[in-house]
């Protein structure tokens, strides 16, 4: 019986000494998510540039979104029941949102944030030991035009911004150093991107030099800098890779993808695994019997109005379902849908109300350009060449030829050539900030635009109480 | 039979000789299994010995010296010492609650030794509720623990001990079952409970370290005891319904209603006063379920093996056609004694199988909403679906050409929807136990146990994308789906159907080594604990698969047999597996039985912090009681008892959601991360840096406590109060980076703290008035205030509460209780365009929409107008508990109650488009033109956040009334005891609420829809037929 017992104290000694063990016992890994100190062997740049890319994806896109370009403007109404205000749209729609305004705030961090990848993804790059250097170049010209792209969003939206890593979170950048600085991205990324030729099959899609140069020429027409946005305008028209759709209402169609007219679009696929920009032809399908949407975003009276204006039907029917039509595709639209007229531009045929559909949208295409042109052309005295952009988009939708040399006569028609141009392309309320046409487009609408309040968006006020010291902007 | 022969040969030789004699004997329990270590005292002295292995002892006493024999947990006999000198005693269980034993973590205690705050709860307390888990059936039975339910089929319930602590990380105690650390109890069968011990005071928890900050559930399951076998079957038949349903407006009202919201927002069309159909959705939907539960237990011993075995099968169907829940569990606990009883090896063994159809919740939900005019089916036989003909007003699909066809509302067929919702649920829980027990000598004593949980999960759902799409309108035919599914070969819109499985597997262990010293000399008793633990949990596995167009037969639900036409989606992941390493001791002194003092230590070191440099961490703790009415001077006092108690305790919350270092992210599937390139449109995998982390610990919360138990009029009344405070100073949590900055997710940090400091109080009367009657009252009541203070700049203002329409009705405020309510003020109704014109008010006021308040009177209403409103957690739960037994009958009432709490009538508050119906109540008062009413808005009104949905969160509900009678040995023949009973679960349920319950536990995260009402399941009411025999 002794030596058992003694045995038995032998064996629970042993485990007592197995159980106290080192600390080694505490070292466990990561299996959950990548480390960063991992990063380098297991991902790449690349990797990190489609993040910036796939940020262009998210849902505010699909709905916040559509109210602070659309919604806001005269081109739109909110649609969808009266009864569903779509949280602030029916306030943006009547022009009385707060600074608690969700869809404001919603792309205020959403912009930030996908700022916020690029400038990760550039120093990831940098600091990289990427061997091919050419590789490398063209990922940062990419990421540094999607963060150029960005902060056009915002200052335009919100004037003077706080740029990441120049100014601190409660200061806000003087909108000219803003400029500036998109100036600085896109010159970068012109020089380091390949021309949309150049690109290899499989990246199809990618931001191209042809699309920095258009959307500098953009950013330097919101800044009035009229030689430098023609400059660049030419760049692009001139560069040989771009020309017009034959047919307006292809630009909508899935064949017409990263098409001749394609400058740069947000990218989609409606097969599993399907990825596009979610729920946006959901948000904006038609809403009711045999409808497939949440009927939002719908085309105002005022812009039938301006399309029969020009006598713009081929225009006016490529961007507008109306019920009781039967759509190119066959798809008949109940007479009883909810609404009287919904967004043909983001309807996809084949994912319809999907979640993610295969729509891709159209950011700058070269119509838009040409009207860059003609009217940093015009605004600079030459006529002739501003006409010659007009009349190039005019005859494709079969318009008579605008001959007026009249300056002020001739920036109207630009103006209204491109709302009906890119009518639902999120550019409306810009436009008609940039040209101090709001408050007399909005008082024709019916609603009231305070002069000195309206022009900005407000400074969300969860960035307020995130940083109180952060100035609001005029009248908010 | 050798030592009464040698005493009675000692008796023959001694007796006469000496007044100093040596008495000696065997001491055993009412089973006559002998007790070793059982005490034997001579009364007034100091003089004492301890039995040995075999229950043996011998002490040196003189005539007429009284012996006093005493054992945990059974009660103490006392015994004159007279001519013999062998006395044998056979100590019988104690039915004094003083005496009664309590686990402590690795070791028990008297009850009347305690110096904390420990709760318990016996098999007999959880028998009298039968529910799917013990903690269910403890709601209301333990002050100041606060156990939330819901009554749908096999949810966890929520069990909060002395308030929420913490803001971001876990909230849910510790749960010890024999030893083995667990996350939850839903494998184990509430009959196979002998006890539930909660520790609810630091000093007592501390022993569990950085796990114990929400408090510890140690459950001890049965085991079997020396003698012949038992043979128990326990049998129950339920029939279950909704206990406070709500009156919605019917057709006739619905059309009223409907029409004034149509003539004040202008809409094209009047609903016809003719209609074909008054459907009662609740109706259509709920059905009387049924439940059941078996359970067969056998037990016994002898004198080298205790066995214990039980099978248990439960069977809930819910509320919902066709859903279901089952469980089947089968224990065994041995254990065997060898080396005289000095080596006691215990192998456990649970196994838990469970079979689940849930449905969603939402149905729920639609049926409250979804109009009375709709029909359930159409005349087709098709589902029906709330379109109208508006042009006639007429509800239906059909109409003539010209005329328009649109919808009431965006609300599906919730009986449609229910029928849809095709999950399954299957999983398989192995719990294991394997312990050693060495008595070393006869003062120490060395113990291994190793215990582990493997826990397998599977979930199938499929989903008939045709069958929903066909559903939706009826006007689509078969023929024009496949139509589009062959003009749109990839579109996932136009599959026929999606099937998916996910699998998880989970493994945790933990395996703890300790020594025991138990000895006494003269007055002073020791007590000392030391030991060490290794622990390993979260090591999980996840896969994910989903496949298109499957055959539609469920036999052939196999992704291998899903179309090829589609890409099948394939996830699959390890989670960050967590150990953590710990020592512990315990010391407990007391002398006299008078003063008592426990001191706690653990050391934790954790390897989810190992970045940090405060990855090891100690808890230590101390507490000190006085049992004032052993002094003299309390002789006479006419208090059986009383003892005073308090310390001072620390605590750790480890229980972060995340490893604590820097990541990148990536996501195989549909996600902001990725984009499509390509001609093809190939979906390209992306990444992201995540939010830099920063320095996380495990939070640490210190408490003070005091407490006082008296019982008096002869044990009869007895009452405990506690008072506790405790703060947790570096709470953490879940910080939204600034919006301007670079980085998207939350990260978390310890940014406040958080205080909870209440009272409870428990008072117990029981009394047996002859030999066939007796009877109890128990009354408890606890008191938490809950408080955020201290908060880093900025890191407050997370909102919550999210109503799922763009309104979210919570928000973290420092000075606030966590997530409390904020939302705007209601103050009335706009009764003219005029009040609106000249008041500050929302752009869509219109008059009978109700009027919010400008609280900075800035002429405009945004968020700056919002206020804080309390908390959805009560400040006070209280139970009351009546007994009564009667020659053969016994009959229990047990009532529950909350209160100091609000909660969030969303259904009533939350529309979409106006088509919704909305409760007889709300028809009935509602606003109808200026003067009818400034309480209640109209037919016409906004769905934003207000305090007007905001209600009063108090309510009483009788859990049960159960009456039982008990026929034994003598009366018949085969049993040695049965007993039939009958219960009324939940019958009465008296609230000032509104909606179908205020109990509102929804996923339990306080920053989620804990408190509000929306696709919440109901609560029910439960009758119950049972039977327990005992062979």
């Amino acid at each position: 019986m002794k030596i058992k017992y003694n045995k038995s104290l032998l064996l629970l000694a042993a485990i007592v000494t197995l159980v106290a063990c080192s600390e080694d016992y505490l070292d466990v890994d990561s299996r959950e998510d990548i480390s960063q100190e991992d990063s380098e062997q297991t991902l790449k740049g690349e990797n990190f540039v489609t993040g910036v890319y796939g940020m262009l994806t998210d849902f505010s896109y699909a709905f916040s979104y559509l109210g602070v370009t659309e919604i806001i403007s005269d081109n739109a109404d909110k649609g969808s029941s009266p009864t569903d205000s779509g949280a602030d749209k029916e306030a943006l729609d009547n022009l009385q949102h707060t600074t608690s305004a969700g869809s404001v705030r919603a792309m205020w961090e959403l912009w930030y944030k996908s700022i916020g990848r690029a400038t990760s993804s550039i120093e990831f790059l940098e600091t990289s030991s990427m061997e091919n250097a050419a590789l490398k170049n063209r990922l940062i010209g990419e990421a540094k035009f999607l963060r150029a792209l960005n902060y056009f969003w915002l200052v335009r939206s919100f004037g003077d911004v706080t740029i990441q890593g120049v100014s601190e979170p409660s200061e806000r950048a003087p909108k000219e150093e803003v400029y500036a600085y998109i100036e600085q991205d896109l010159k970068d990324a012109i020089d380091a991107l390949p021309k949309k030729s150049e690109y290899a099959s499989k990246d199809l899609g990618r931001a191209t030099k042809g699309a920095a140069q258009a959307l500098l020429s953009k950013v330097f027409l919101y800044e009035e800098k009229w030689d430098e946005a023609q400059t660049y305008a030419e760049m692009v028209i001139n560069s040989g890779e771009y020309s017009l759709e034959p047919n307006y209402e292809d630009i909508w169609r899935v064949y017409t993808e990263n098409g001749v007219e394609s400058i740069f679009e947000v990218q989609a696929r409606g097969e599993s695994i399907a990825h596009g920009v979610q729920q946006y032809s959901q948000t904006q399908g038609a809403r009711g019997t045999s409808g497939w949407g949440w009927g939002f975003n719908t085309p105002s009276q005022n812009l039938v109005d301006a399309f029969d204006a020009e006598g713009d039907e081929i225009r006016k029917n490529a961007t507008i379902i109306f019920p009781g039509e039967t759509l190119w595709d066959g798809r008949e639209v109940s007479a009883s849908v909810e609404n009287a007229a919904y967004n043909e531009k983001a309807y996809s045929s084949a994912n319809a109300g999907a979640s993610d559909t295969d729509k891709n949208i159209r950011i700058i295409r070269y119509a838009e350009v040409l009207l860059i042109h003609a009217e940093a052309a015009n605004e600079q005295g030459n006529a002739s060449a501003a006409l010659a952009s007009l009349k190039k988009v005019r005859d494709r939708v079969n318009l008579p030829e605008y001959t007026n040399t009249d300056q002020t006569a001739l920036r109207m028609k630009i103006w209204n050539e491109r709302r009906l141009e890119l009518a639902f392309e999120h550019d409306r309320w810009f436009d008609l900030l940039r040209t101090g046409q709001a408050k007399d487009a909005m008082a024709e609408d019916g609603k009231t635009f305070i002069t000195g309040k309206h022009e900005l968006f407000p400074i969300p006020n969860d960035q307020l109480i995130q940083t109180p010291e952060i100035p609001q902007n005029p009248g908010w | 039979m050798k030592n009464y022969l040698l005493t009675f040969i000692l008796l023959c030789c001694f007796s006469g000789f000496a007044q100093q004699q040596t008495i000696s004997g065997v001491i055993t329990d009412d089973q006559d299994m002998p007790l070793p270590g059982a005490s034997v005292l001579i009364k007034g002295t100091t003089t004492g010995t301890q039995t040995d292995f075999d229950g043996n002892y011998s002490i040196e006493a003189t005539n007429g010296d009284t012996l006093v024999f005493s054992y945990v947990g059974m009660e103490p006999q006392e015994i004159v010492v007279g001519n013999t000198s062998s006395i044998n005693v056979s100590l019988t269980v104690s039915t004094n609650q003083l005496d009664e034993v309590v686990v402590v973590g690795y070791g028990t205690q008297r009850r009347s030794d305690l110096t904390g705050a420990i709760v318990s709860a016996k098999a007999e307390d959880i028998a009298e509720q039968p529910a799917l888990n013990a903690m269910q059936s403890l709601q209301g039975k333990v002050a100041g623990v606060n156990i939330i339910n819901s009554d749908a089929p096999g949810t966890d319930p929520k069990v909060v001990i002395r308030g929420v602590g913490t803001a971001s990380a876990g909230s849910s105690p510790l749960y010890v079952v024999d030893g083995i650390m667990v996350s939850n109890i839903q494998n184990i069968s509430p009959s196979d409970i002998a006890s539930v011990d909660i520790m609810k005071d630091a000093s007592s928890a501390a022993i569990y370290g950085s796990d114990a900050a929400n408090g510890v559930v140690l459950i001890t399951t049965k085991s079997g005891k020396s003698g012949k076998a038992k043979i128990k079957v326990e049998s129950f038949y339920g029939a279950k319904s909704v206990l406070n349903p709500v009156e919605m407006a019917n057709g006739q009202e619905y059309i009223n209603y409907f029409n004034e919201k149509q003539t004040s927002t202008g809409g094209s069309y009047q609903l016809s006063p003719n209609q074909a159909y008054d459907t009662d959705w609740y109706d259509e939907l709920i059905g009387t379920a049924f439940s059941n539960n078996n359970n067969v237990a056998i037990s016994g011993g002898s004198e080298n093996v205790d066995y214990f075995f039980s099978v248990n099968n439960y069977n809930e169907d819910g509320l919902l056609k066709d859903q279901r829940y089952n469980r089947t569990t089968i224990r065994t606990n041995n254990t065997f004694k060898l080396f005289e009883g000095r080596l006691k090896l215990t192998p456990n063994v649970n196994l838990s199988f469970t079979n689940e159809n849930p449905k969603g919740y939402g149905v729920f939900n639609d049926a409250y909403r979804q109009s009375p005019l709709v029909p359930v089916y159409y005349e087709s036989g098709q589902y029906g679906q709330s379109f109208v003909n508006q042009s006639t007003g007429l509800v239906g699909y059909q109409g003539a050409p010209g005329e328009t066809i649109g919808r009431l509302n965006s609300i599906g067929n919730p009986v449609a929807n229910a029928f849809y919702d095709n999950q399954k649920i299957q999983t398989t829980n192995l719990q294991g136990l394997f312990k050693a027990e060495f008595d070393v000598t006869d003062w120490l004593k060395l113990s291994s146990r190793f215990g582990a949980t493997k826990y397998y999960y599977k979930k199938r759902v499929f989903n008939d994308v045709k069958g929903r799409w066909l559903t939706s309108d009826p006007t689509r035919t078969s023929g024009q789906f496949d139509q589009l599914k062959e003009e749109n070969p990839t579109s996932l819109t136009y599959v026929n159907n999606d099937l998916s499985y996910e699998n998880k597997e989970e493994f945790r262990y933990n395996w703890d080594t300790f020594i025991t010293i138990d000895k006494s000399f003269n007055k002073h008793n020791f007590n000392m604990l030391l030991g060490l633990t290794r622990d390993l949990r979260n090591d999980n596995y996840r896969s994910y698969v989903k496949g298109y167009d499957v055959p539609s037969q469920e036999q052939y639900w196999n992704i291998d047999m899903a179309s090829s036409d589609y890409d099948k989606i394939a996830e699959q992941g390890y989670s960050n597996i967590r150990t953590k390493l710990s020592y512990f001791g315990r010391l407990q002194y007391n002398f006299d039985n008078k003063y008592f003092i426990t001191a706690n230590f653990r050391r934790d070191g954790d390897s989810f912090f190992k970045e940090n440099e405060e990855y090891w961490g100690n808890f230590p703790s101390f507490s000190a009681g006085w049992v004032i009415s052993r002094e003299e001077f309390m002789s006479n006092s006419g208090i059986d008892f009383l003892k005073i108690r308090g310390g001072y305790g620390k605590l750790g919350n480890a229980n972060v959601p995340q490893l604590n270092t820097n990541t990148v992210s990536t996501d195989p599937g549909s996600n902001s991360n990725n984009y499509v390139f390509g001609p093809n449109q190939s979906l390209i995998f992306g990444s992201s840096f995540g939010t830099p982390v920063t320095e996380l610990t495990w939070e640490k919360t210190n408490e003070i406590f005091a407490g006082l138990d008296i019982s008096i009029l002869e044990s009869r009344l007895s009452a405990n109060l506690d008072y506790y405070n405790r703060t947790t100073e570096n709470a953490i949590m879940n910080v939204k980076p600034l919006l301007n900055s670079a980085f998207q997710a939350s990260y978390y940090d310890h940014g406040g703290e958080v205080n909870n400091e209440g009272f409870e109080v428990a008072l117990n009367w029981q009394d047996q008035v002859s030999e066939d009657f007796s009877y109890s009252i128990g009354v408890n009541y606890g008191y938490n205030k809950n408080v955020l203070q201290d908060v880093k700049p900025a890191y407050d203002g997370n909102t919550g509460g999210s109503l799922a329409n763009g309104q979210i009705t919570k928000r973290l405020q420092e000075g606030q209780p966590l997530y409390a309510w904020w939302m705007y003020e209601a103050d009335g109704v706009w009764q003219t365009q005029d009040e609106i014109d000249n008041s500050a008010s929302l752009e869509s006021a219109k008059p009978g929409y109700l009027k919010y308040k400008d609280q900075n009177e800035d002429g405009i209403i945004d968020d700056r107008d919002k206020v804080f409103m309390d908390s959805y957690l009560p400040k006070f739960n209280y139970g009351i508990n009546l007994g009564l037994n009667y020659k053969r009958f016994d009959f229990n009432v047990d009532a529950f109650g909350v209160g100091g709490n609000k909660v969030y009538n969303g259904l009533k508050g939350v529309r979409i488009d106006g088509g919704e119906n909305v409760t007889k109540e709300v028809y009935d008062n509602r606003w109808t033109g200026p003067g009818s009413t400034n309480v209640n808005p109209g037919a016409d009104r906004d769905a934003v956040a207000s305090s007007y949905y905001l209600e009063n969160g108090d309510y009483l509900r009788i859990n049960n009334i159960s009456i039982g009678y008990t026929l034994s040995e003598d009366a018949i023949k085969y049993f040695s005891k049965l007993r039939i009973y009958a219960t009324a679960q939940n019958p009465f349920l008296f609230t000032k609420y509104t909606g179908f319950t205020p109990e509102l536990l929804q996923s339990g995260a306080p920053n989620e829809t804990a408190g509000i009402e929306l696709s919440a399941y109901p609560n029910v009411k439960t009758f119950i037929l049972g039977v327990n025999i005992e062979l």
